[in-house]
């Protein structure tokens, strides 16, 4: 059975990540900060903080003892906060930088370890269109998640010689509750910014990851999809 | 907490096994004076990775002790823990006993 491991499943894109594959048959360890709101006999949850290092080592350490190995990693947990940079505290960049940049690096490193035998692993890693956009409101959200893509970018070479393939989607906007609180008409501006302007769905987010997840995909490392035409 | 020779063996294991793997005749037969990494190391940057993580992997198992060898003490060590066998055996009895 294949193990793949997502992070932040407890709502919206992550708990529809974890549906999706385990609905395809995988194994699935998640983790969120509370406890898990996913029932499933092949479903494996870790209350964690994602930049708690020696919980992310635990982690892996329980997940070599009960699978032996990993082959995929999604690092969907992540967090924002929609402010002037002007208006923005020290503790909230500090907060958002442990979640997005701390947490995708350990989750990455550990989960690499697990997925050296394999010869065929997967990391996928998660963005924004807030970055290409330079929006305004979002300047640590979105240089987090710049710092992510640059991970993104020189993990693909640094794990190319263990088969791993590191890759990364950027959503539109999704109906979840990372955008609840947005202005209608700075939605509207957004989407507008989009080839194609519209809200994306959670289905959008899935079928760009599993393109980078199946076994077909080995020759595909260090990119970044965005998604709605946003380049 | 496991003692010295066990840690060593544990280690000395896990240069064989990764000895074999990465065909380093050199470390078939390790000692505690193995040189790995550095200077007079066999190792390159991808085989000294795969044994960190074996023996990280080796040490939960075998001492159900979760440790990170790679942590900031042994980045800023002025001599690396990974120079030799001798050397890893400490960092990780110290990582062991915190």
């Amino acid at each position: 059975m294949k193990i793949i491991v997502i992070t932040g499943t407890r709502k919206g894109i992550g708990k529809a990540l974890a549906e999706y594959y385990l609905d395809a048959g995988w194994q699935v360890a998640g983790c969120s900060r509370g406890e898990s709101s996913i029932q499933h006999e092949a479903y494996a949850h870790f209350a964690l903080d994602v930049s708690d290092e020696a919980a992310v080592i635990k982690m892996a350490r329980t997940l070599k003892k009960q699978f032996g190995k990993v082959d995929a990693l999604l690092n969907n947990a992540g967090i924002a906060s929609m402010n002037h940079a002007l208006l923005t505290p020290a503790s909230t960049v500090n907060r958002i930088l442990q979640t997005n940049v701390v947490g995708t690096f350990l989750f990455c490193r550990e989960m690499a370890k697990l997925m050296r035998r394999t010869k065929a692993g997967r990391i996928v890693n998660f963005t924004t269109i807030a970055h290409p956009l330079n929006l305004e409101g979002e300047a640590i959200y979105a240089a987090s998640k710049a710092a992510v893509e640059s991970l993104t970018r020189i993990l693909a070479r640094e794990l190319a010689e263990l088969k791993i393939t590191v890759n990364a989607v950027g959503p539109t906007p999704v109906e979840t509750d990372l955008i609840r609180g947005v202005p209608a008409d700075k939605m509207a501006a957004l989407l507008a910014r989009q080839a194609i302007p519209r809200i994306g769905d959670v289905k959008d987010v899935i079928n760009a990851v599993e393109f980078f997840v199946r076994p077909e995909s080995d020759f595909i490392t260090g990119q970044v999809l965005y998604l709605g035409g946003v380049c | 907490m496991p003692n010295r020779s066990e840690i060593e063996a544990l280690i000395l294991e896990s240069v064989r096994q990764l000895a074999e793997d990465f065909e380093i005749n050199a470390l078939l037969t390790p000692t505690a004076d193995s040189a790995l990494y550095g200077n007079a190391g066999l190792l390159d940057s991808m085989a000294l990775v795969n044994l960190i993580a074996d023996i990280e992997e080796a040490v939960s198992e075998a001492f159900d002790a979760s440790i990170a060898l790679a942590d900031e003490k042994a980045m800023s060590a002025k001599n690396s823990p990974y120079r030799n066998v001798s050397s890893l055996t400490e960092a990780v009895m110290e990582r062991i006993a915190k």
